[in-house]
């Protein structure tokens, strides 16, 4: 025992540290019956045992989701209610305070760090500022090369990938599992969702070449001044990929002649070559244009005359 | 220093530990190692405020606890590959169909493994709490005005981690790869597409090809569950340890000076209110995870490029972009064989852009335009500060409208009225309600401000009595009797609590004993 | 020998024969390919199979139908069902039509002037809907007839992928219903019937699409399967589905009871001065 006096770090000041009493009134437990809070307290706790060990008989024995849920969490709940509350009502009540010693040293300190930054430094590099713009100029070069795996190794490059689709001249259009439409297949107001033939299983030309057949009438559709055989009898691709965000425009209203995109609800309008009505789209959907082959399927004329789906820096 | 030789019997073993028996003895075998006697005796005297709004940042703290725990559960299950296979499992309507390795390994995770559907719900549930914790705490911290000096380089370090819990929480729910959350993979790649120069590179690069490809799925999972997560830690490390060297900031009065902090000692009193708060925390997103449906993506089905369902929203921290993308005019630039589609541009990238950088540099705009460069350890109530309050009242009002503009058509829904009236009613509100917002809450904390003394006091009953001649007068009731509570005067934490002894030497009821 | 005969006995008639039969059923081959898997070109929207059996109401239904129509539609949809300014002609829609605007008590419409008639509890019974659908199949006869779904071997699968691709844009993926453009909406799907539900699907009412023949009956029958089994009786294993709309109850949810419940515990364990 002599020896933690003597040793121990308490040791070095013998000022007297203030101990607190009974009667001190700022020491007592918030409570004025703590033996009743005791019982609380004890209470929540075994709630809490019993929750917990409901939950390890509900994990074994594999029950649902829910009494998983609310015996863990009942148990939990219980056990940290109790340890909270024994917190707040049972320790002793302060207000307790420590003094908040100011964060900054003191000058002489902050000169010293100063003084050895500044003046070791000048005595490295006086006089040799050639091996300084060296250094300078190898970390910089490192700088620059260390962002190449970023930059070099990720790829690839986009390239004219944005503006292309696998529609084609002659293209026969099929629906999700391959089968071709035939010009009798929709009646007015029918809409499917198409790919060029060979394509329509393959998630990266589904994400673009993704077409929405509706057929409109039964007779031709101009839907703008040049298209007057794009349409063949009523029947009107377009572009399914929304031009404001990419989404699928699924959604159509038939007797509304509106394709409206689930996303952010752009409108378009079939009738004038899905001329954004409302929403944020900023451009039509693209038309495919269409013909009927000598046994009566729905090929495209060509491919699109411009990128489909949303902006981007290289579109002109 | 320990003896020189080792204790023989247990009678000179027990007289060798010294009056705090075994547990003393293991301090000196540490401290022996280690020096860390003097450090632990300050840790543990740390006083901690009480206040209730400084208990918000453990909200989040302890869900990401959560999120830690859950999440290492997950990753035992999850299959971050984009690899397909046919279905065969416990959900029928998948069966036979073709999906990827991610979507089927969450689908079974949810239906075949012991705890793991909970586990899952868990997890997400922890996450909008977690997120929804962080910006509650930061608002507290922004109103009462703890980003000021010396915490900046903490406020910094918070607004970095609520970024990187955003970024990280979209991508966790996209990991499954089910039909909602692809469509913001989607979304995803037509933001990074819109950005002027570089966005068809980054987007490239970042997805390994065009879109969809195979890689992203597993890029996301390391990012989620590696990259991000080291950084957070990182800095929410560097968050709690600059709390500690800096201490808690506190409201004035009670005791309350610039020069000390007053509250519960760290051992043992906030350690127990704490870890029950843990416990409490943790019981609240079990229960939630047990009992409240969340994320079904069974019943979504695989994600595919062509398939799309209505009423798709983002969890709820990302709904503010959503709603801005929706209510955006459609403004897009095309010149000199180039497009700008500003309708993506701004709203995803320009206008976060803007936000976040209006939140890092508000400590230095506030130094600016008060001229205050002082330290400060007392926090300003929120009507001190009314332009400030006023402020971030606004901005709140702003992003919560956004939030609101994301579920057009689920309000519109609900209120069965037109959508097109909804999304032009958004519009409108979006720029009304931050100025209306902004200018009320001015007006109310200039109002507030007159209370004086008696605010936060219970108030006095006014009795009003009639005479027989028809007059009214008034009277205040009596004060009521915890009205008297003494201001007490805190004392340093006690070294030695004797509540047997009932000598006060002094009369001040502290005793004082020399070593 | 006659030209024709010299033709026929050449040497070249039998390797001749052999490629333009070669030829011929390769292109028939192709062709076939090229329709795809199933064969078919189109489907006979009403051509009944083991899946759906489209039957017409019986003849017998007519004149009670006539008595109520002239009751409970005329005033809007004119005496001979021609349409007036408030309501669409119905010659030639078809007992299917009929028999699902009626049965769904879509129709008698409270409200004429509303954008789209909303679903309530139905003022006719379904024997009466049978009677109005024969009555009107009087006028015009035209398909669909009513489709009796025959459940049994349903691929609840290949329904649920049909329904993602074709109906959860308007219905959303769990079939809660949603509002669309200008007052239009998507009504949910948890009240319909399978026979509902193919008739839906079969002639489009109001602003859905007619799915004709593009969805064949068996595909047609996997939808009602899906629908009427999985939409409207989910499993629900993770608790309270809160609505089936996805983030924005669950956001909700998260705030008021994850963070609010924890702040208002916070509020008990700290000081309030």
């Amino acid at each position: 025992m002599s020896d933690l006096t003597e040793h121990g770090p308490m040791a070095e000041s013998d000022a007297p540290i203030p101990v607190a009493n009974i009667d001190d009134p700022h020491l007592r437990e918030a409570v004025a019956d703590p033996h009743r809070a005791e019982r609380s307290i004890a209470l929540c706790l075994f709630l809490g045992i019993v929750g917990v060990a409901v939950f390890g008989a509900a994990y074994w024995q594999n029950w649902k989701p829910w009494t998983l849920g609310l015996s863990f969490g009942a148990g939990l709940f219980f056990i940290g209610f109790g340890m909270s509350a024994w917190g707040k009502y049972l320790m002793p009540q302060g207000p307790f305070s420590e003094a908040r010693h100011a964060l900054h040293s003191s000058r002489a300190e902050r000169d010293a760090i100063a003084a050895a930054l500044v003046e070791r430094t000048g005595v490295v590099v006086r006089r040799r500022s050639m091996l300084l713009g060296l250094l300078g100029g190898g970390m910089g070069l490192l700088g620059i090369v260390s962002l190449f795996p970023v930059l070099r190794s990720l790829g690839p490059l986009p390239g004219t990938t944005l503006d292309k689709t696998n529609w084609r001249r002659g293209s026969l259009l099929v629906d999700s599992n391959g089968r071709a439409i035939h010009r009798d297949e929709l009646q007015p107001g029918g809409l499917v969702t198409v790919f060029p033939a060979g394509y329509q299983n393959d998630p990266q030309s589904q994400a673009v070449d993704q077409v929405v057949l509706i057929r409109a009438q039964t007779t031709a559709l101009v839907t703008e001044k040049g298209r007057g055989s794009w349409a063949p009898a009523g029947y009107v691709a377009y572009s399914k990929v929304c031009t404001h965000a990419g989404c699928p425009v699924g959604l159509y209203e038939r007797e509304l002649r509106l394709l409206v995109c689930p996303c952010h609800q752009s409108m378009f309008n079939i009738d004038d070559g899905a001329v954004p009505q409302f929403g944020p789209a900023p451009r039509p959907l693209p038309q495919l244009p269409l013909y009927i082959d000598g046994s009566g399927f729905l090929r495209a004329q060509a491919g699109f005359d411009q990128p489909i789906g949303p902006g981007f820096w290289e579109r002109s | 220093m320990s003896p020189v030789t080792l204790p023989r019997t247990q009678r000179q073993a027990k007289a060798a530990r010294g009056p705090y028996g075994r547990v003393g003895q293991v301090i000196e075998e540490l401290d022996d190692r280690l020096g860390v006697a003097k450090a632990g005796r300050t840790f543990l005297d740390k006083i901690f405020p009480d206040h209730w709004s400084f208990m918000l940042g453990e909200i989040a703290l302890y869900s990401f606890v959560a999120l830690m725990v859950t999440g290492v559960f997950l990753t035992l299950y999850y299959v971050p590959s984009s690899t397909t296979l046919i279905y065969h499992g416990a959900y029928t309507p998948l069966d036979g169909q073709r999906v990827s390795e991610a979507y089927a390994s969450t689908v079974n995770l949810s239906f075949s493994v012991r705890a793991g559907l909970l586990m899952r719900q868990m997890h997400h549930w922890a996450a909008d709490v977690f997120l929804g914790a962080i910006v509650i705490h930061m608002a507290r911290v922004f109103f009462t005005g703890a980003f000021r000096k010396p915490r900046e380089l903490n406020w910094t370090i918070g607004l970095t981690l609520l970024i990187l819990s955003l970024s990280n929480g979209f991508i966790g729910y996209s990991l499954p790869d089910d039909l909602i959350s692809g469509t913001g993979i989607r979304i995803l790649f037509s933001i990074v597409l819109s950005i002027p120069l570089v966005g068809s590179y980054v987007a490239f690069f970042l997805f390994g090809g065009s879109y969809p490809g195979t890689w992203i799925i597993p890029r996301l999972f390391i990012i989620h569950v590696l990259i991000l997560p080291l950084i957070i830690i990182g800095l929410l490390g560097a968050h709690l340890f600059l709390l500690v060297r800096q201490k808690h900031t506190q409201f004035p009065g009670g005791g309350r000076t610039e020069d000390n902090v007053v509250g519960s000692p760290m051992y043992p009193t906030f350690m127990a209110k704490t870890t029950g708060y843990l416990f409490m925390v943790t019981a609240a997103l079990v229960v939630l995870g047990g009992v409240a449906q969340i994320n079904p993506i069974w019943q979504f089905g695989q994600y595919q490029p062509d398939k799309i369902s209505y009423a798709v929203q983002p969890d709820w921290y990302m709904g503010w972009l959503d709603g801005a993308l929706r209510i955006m005019p459609s403004w897009e630039f095309t010149a000199f064989g180039h497009t700008i589609p500003f309708v993506i541009f701004l709203p995803a990238v320009v206008f976060p852009g803007l936000i976040f950088t209006l939140c890092y540099a508000w400590p230095a705009i506030e130094r600016r335009f008060t001229g205050d460069n002082e330290i400060h350890h007392l926090l300003d109530r929120p009507r001190d500060r009314p332009k400030r309050t006023a402020a971030g009242a606004a901005v709140i009002g702003l992003l919560f409208i956004l939030l609101g503009a994301s579920a057009t058509d689920v309000l519109a829904n609900f209120f069965q009225v037109s959508l097109n009236e909804v999304l032009w009613t958004f519009r409108i509100l979006v720029i009304v309600v931050p100025i209306v917002v902004g200018v009320f809450t001015w007006r109310i904390c200039l109002e507030m401000q007159g209370g004086g003394a008696d605010i936060g006091k219970r108030k006095r009953a006014v009795v009003m009595t009639r005479s027989a001649t028809g007059e009214y007068t008034t009277s205040e009731t009596a004060p009521h009797s915890d009205d008297q509570r003494e201001e007490l005067e805190p004392i340093p934490v006690p070294v030695h609590i004797d509540l047997e002894s009932s000598d006060t030497g002094d009369g001040s009821g502290v005793r004082t004993v020399s070593r | 020998m006659s030209r024709l005969r010299r033709a026929f006995s050449s040497r070249l008639v039998l390797p001749g024969a052999v490629v333009a039969g070669v030829a011929i059923g390769a292109i028939l081959a192709f062709g076939g390919a090229a329709t795809g898997a199933s064969g078919a070109s189109t489907y006979e929207p009403s051509a009944s199979d083991s899946a759906i059996q489209y039957q017409n109401p019986p003849r017998s239904y007519v004149p009670a139908g006539q008595a109520l129509f002239a009751t409970f539609c005329s005033s809007c949809h004119g005496t001979e069902a021609e349409g007036t300014y408030r309501a669409p002609n119905l010659v030639g829609v078809g007992p299917a039509t009929v028999d699902f605007w009626v049965s769904t008590g879509r129709m008698p419409a409270d409200n004429p002037d509303a954008i789209q008639a909303p679903i309530k509890p139905p003022k006719l019974s379904d024997k009466q809907a049978l009677q109005i659908a024969a009555f009107i199949n009087s006028l015009d006869p035209a398909g669909p007839a009513i489709p009796k779904v025959n459940l049994n071997g349903a691929n609840v699968a290949d329904g649920a992928s049909i329904f993602a691709l074709n109906c959860a844009a308007c219905h959303t993926i769990t079939g809660t219903g949603d509002e669309l453009a200008f007052g239009t909406f998507a009504p949910s799907l948890r009240s319909a019937t399978a026979t509902q539900v193919a008739e839906a699907i079969r002639t489009g009412p109001a602003n859905m699409p007619r799915f004709t023949g593009n969805l064949s009956n068996a595909q047609v029958r996997d939808v009602v399967a899906y629908v009427t089994e999985y939409i409207q009786h989910p499993s629900n294993p993770g608790g309270f589905a809160l609505g089936g709309v996805g983030p924005v109850t669950e956001g909700f949810v998260a705030l008021l009871f994850g963070v609010g419940l924890l702040a208002l515990i916070g509020y008990w364990i700290g000081e309030r001065s």
